[in-house]
């Protein structure tokens, strides 16, 4: 089982609908994916169409790991199930940690409910400072959207600085997987920004890169993937891509 | 995620649209408009080993569907080599049938039109909750339709999911059946073959009635695989013949007494010729069946000319069976077997014989007993020194005690029967294998002697190859030979001599 991380230390930049996408990419190999809305928002949730559940007791969870269970939802799809916004960063920490360790009763409930999950997808809510060394630790790899702007330039060094910090922990900035996000080609600053960053980070920055989209913003409304509804799109395709890269590095880690 | 298709439901009736209905509550279904409406079959062998475990078999198009057992609904492609479920390709539907018989084939049991909609239950967000697969089944003849419901839950909407199965249940014409009533219920004129019937033999019967009943009822199994054998379905259907007619001749033999001395000869005479023009057919079947064990008995250096053998017997079989389909459909078999039929099941039966009004329970007993003792006087008599002809006499003797032993069963407890069925059954295996070795030898000397000539070189890879398997039956004739004095004795033992003579022998017990 693998754990792949959308995360990002800045808001808005589009990890909710990379996470959305790219679980859905995986279902649709045949992996059995379980993305965890993990944004008290509950935005990958509404994409789904699925009720946020109904707040885990703390203790409950702790002692009792299979109410985790018990909150899994099955997607429309096939493959494709998901944990609803339901969890304080407390429990998200220990439930991390607890997926990674195959030891762990959280783990073993799961597969004796019949979800072993080939891979966990992470929708993180936009606060580094809550995200714990914990996550870090447990994603194989940290998919982090970035839009092409000075901005977003100082915001990524931030991010790395933060990741090598963790060296003693064995975090490795190799987890890191950055791809440009609602990228508009015809803004000169976009352009320069890409060439510099790449020139910069040769490693850490993906291929695809994902245009800026009225499709994406379609998920709102349509309450689906892109890859479900507009699968021949431009937006759809750079998912496909994004998603093709990051099987790779996956399959690396 | 998909769940695994636990649950299937069958819905007597085609389940309209209009009957499902657009909401379960504040729920909303929508039904898919059905596929264009295709021709299925429903599969199973002659004796219904499917409908008996639970499971129906639907051949449309190119799929095959296998309903009941614990998976639900399962299918794989319906290619396949011959009917055999051996020769299905690999597939889950493969693996559920490996409990029916190899030999037997699987046959359309009925047809009619199939067709499918899907059904998906959804709430107000527009998300759905449980989808559900229908396929109906409307059948030729007169038989009901019926529509088979697969419902695909989606994890954490357990509740919805008991909603749909109620609603669909409440949708449906009637109860739902179980998997084994489905065929009986698509196909409700479909005849039902059981090779072995129970044959009611009462206490108070006389030794007449039950002969009379038993001849009349394997005469009625034989013609039940006429049919088959003459389409060539299975060698099962020959086989089952073979064994039916064999019953009937001997009852006859066996029941002393029962008939006139004369009337017994000519009955045993027609029944003899009546299994006489299948010996050949049966003998390549065996043959032809065992293929694969000839080969691993000699090593691939002799293999060629087991090919050229086997070939023969191919063809040889081709023209076998022609033959004995053409004497099945013929008017002579055809009035020689109902006229048999016809003398035991006619008002008046067969004339009697001097044992004909004895009570069937002491006739049996007394049977059973002498049968006994005069087999274990053979055995007994039996050393490593004894010439073979003895110990055939041992085998025969032995088929004629299990013929008697169950013939009577119904009289006695199965329970007393069983433990000294047993060891008789192990002793005649180990007779049987002697007897097919030796018989065997015959049957490749016979051949090689008697054979079509194929060319100097190819005669010889022949003779070779049919020479070195007569020399290793030979050598596992001899172990067998070996070992039947070790099963006598496990048959001979004083629990089981006490047993025979309690449940046998009146007078001593
Ligand atoms: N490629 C794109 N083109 C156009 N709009 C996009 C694109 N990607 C995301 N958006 C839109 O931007 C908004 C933010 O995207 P998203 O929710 O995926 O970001 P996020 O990083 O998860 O945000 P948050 O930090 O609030 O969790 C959404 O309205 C989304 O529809
Ligand atoms: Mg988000």
């Amino acid at each position: 089982m693998k754990i792949v991380a959308c995360y990002s230390n800045k808001g808005g930049v589009g990890k909710t609908a990379a996470s959305v996408n790219l679980a859905y990419a995986f279902a649709e190999t045949g992996s059995r994916v379980l993305l965890c809305d993990l944004d008290p928002q509950g935005a990958s949730g509404f994409y789904f169409r699925v009720k946020p559940s109904q707040k885990l007791d703390n203790d409950a969870f702790f002692e009792e790991a299979k109410q985790v269970a018990k909150a899994i939802r099955g997607s429309d799809y096939d493959n494709l199930d998901i944990l609803p916004a339901n969890m304080t960063f407390r429990d998200f920490d220990v439930f991390l940690s607890r997926m990674k360790n195959s030891q762990s009763r959280l783990k073993k409930s799961l597969k004796a409910v019949g979800s072993d999950y080939d891979i966990i997808v992470l929708d993180c809510p936009p606060n580094i400072s809550t995200l714990s060394e914990n996550v870090l630790q447990a994603a194989d790899l940290i998919v982090v959207p970035v839009i092409p702007t000075t901005l977003s330039e100082r915001t990524f060094e931030q991010l790395l600085e933060f990741v090598e910090g963790q060296e003693a922990t064995k975090v490795s900035k190799k987890k890191i997987a950055a791809f440009f996000s609602m990228v508009q080609r015809q803004k000169v600053l976009h352009g320069e920004t890409m060439a510099r960053m790449r020139d910069t980070y040769p490693k850490r920055i993906l291929k695809a890169a994902l245009p800026f989209s009225t499709d994406v913003e379609r998920m709102g409304v349509n309450r689906a993937p892109v890859l479900a509804f507009a699968s021949d799109r431009p937006s759809a395709k750079a998912y496909r891509q994004i998603f093709a890269e990051v099987q790779t590095r996956l399959r690396e880690s | 995620m998909k769940q695994s298709q636990r649950s299937v439901l069958i819905l007597p009736g085609m389940l309209a649209d209009e009957d499902l209905g657009t909401t379960i509550g504040d729920l909303e279904i929508q039904v898919s408009q059905p596929d264009a409406e295709t021709d299925f079959e429903i599969l199973d062998n002659h004796i219904g080993s499917l409908q008996m475990s639970g499971q129906v078999l639907i051949r449309a198009g190119k799929t095959l569907t296998l309903l009941g057992g614990h998976e639900g609904l399962i299918s794989q492609g319906a290619a396949s080599k011959g009917n055999l479920v051996t020769g299905l390709k690999d597939g889950p539907v493969k693996d559920a049938l490996q409990h029916v018989p190899p030999l037997r084939g699987l046959l359309g049991v009925g047809s009619g039109t199939i067709s499918h909609r899907d059904l998906s239950m959804t709430d107000d967000e527009n998300k759905t909750l449980v989808r559900a697969h229908l396929t109906t089944l409307n059948p030729k003849g007169g038989g009901d339709a019926v529509t088979i419901a697969a419902l695909h839950p989606l994890r954490g909407y357990d509740e919805a999911l008991e909603q749909l199965r109620d609603h669909l249940r409440a949708s449906a014409e009637t109860a739902s059946p179980d998997a084994a009533d489905l065929s009986p219920m698509l196909f409700p004129d479909q005849p039902r073959y059981n090779a072995k019937p129970d044959v009611a033999i009462v206490e108070n019967a006389t030794a007449w009635q039950s002969a009379g009943d038993v001849i009349t009822v394997y005469l009625q199994v034989a013609r039940e695989n006429e049919a088959g054998i003459i389409a060539d379905h299975d060698t099962e259907f020959l086989h089952d013949y073979r064994v039916a007619l064999r019953k009937v001749r001997s009852v006859l033999s066996l029941f002393k007494g029962v008939y006139p001395e004369e009337q017994t000869a000519k009955f045993k005479g027609i029944a003899s010729e009546l299994m006489s023009p299948t010996g050949r057919l049966r003998d390549l079947d065996v043959y032809l069946l065992a293929r694969d064990d000839y080969f691993a008995m000699l090593p691939p250096s002799l293999h060629k000319g087991l090919a050229l053998m086997f070939e023969m017997f191919r063809k040889e079989r081709r023209g076998a069976h022609r033959a004995l389909a053409a004497h099945l459909r013929s008017s002579g078999y055809h009035s020689a077997i109902t006229d048999l039929q016809a003398a035991f099941a006619g008002t008046d039966g067969p004339p009697k014989g001097p044992m004909a009004d004895a009570s069937v329970g002491d006739y049996a007993r007394r049977l059973i007993w002498k049968r006994y003792r005069k087999v274990c006087r053979i055995a007994r008599g039996i050393t490593a020194d004894t010439p073979d002809d003895q110990v055939h006499e041992l085998r025969i003797g032995c088929k004629k005690l299990r013929y008697l032993m169950e013939f009577f069963a119904p009289l006695y407890p199965a329970a007393a029967v069983k433990p000294i069925l047993k060891p008789l059954k192990r002793l005649q295996d180990n007779l049987g294998l002697f007897n097919d070795y030796s018989v065997q030898q015959a049957f490749l000397q016979r051949f090689m002697d008697g054979h079509e000539p194929l060319g100097h070189k190819q005669d010889l890879v022949l003779a070779q190859s049919i020479g070195a398997l007569i020399a290793v039956l030979h050598e596992r004739q001899k172990e067998e030979r070996a070992r039947i004095m070790a099963s006598f004795s496990q048959f001979d033992g004083a629990d089981i001599r006490s047993q025979f003579r309690s449940l046998f022998n009146a007078k001593e017990a």
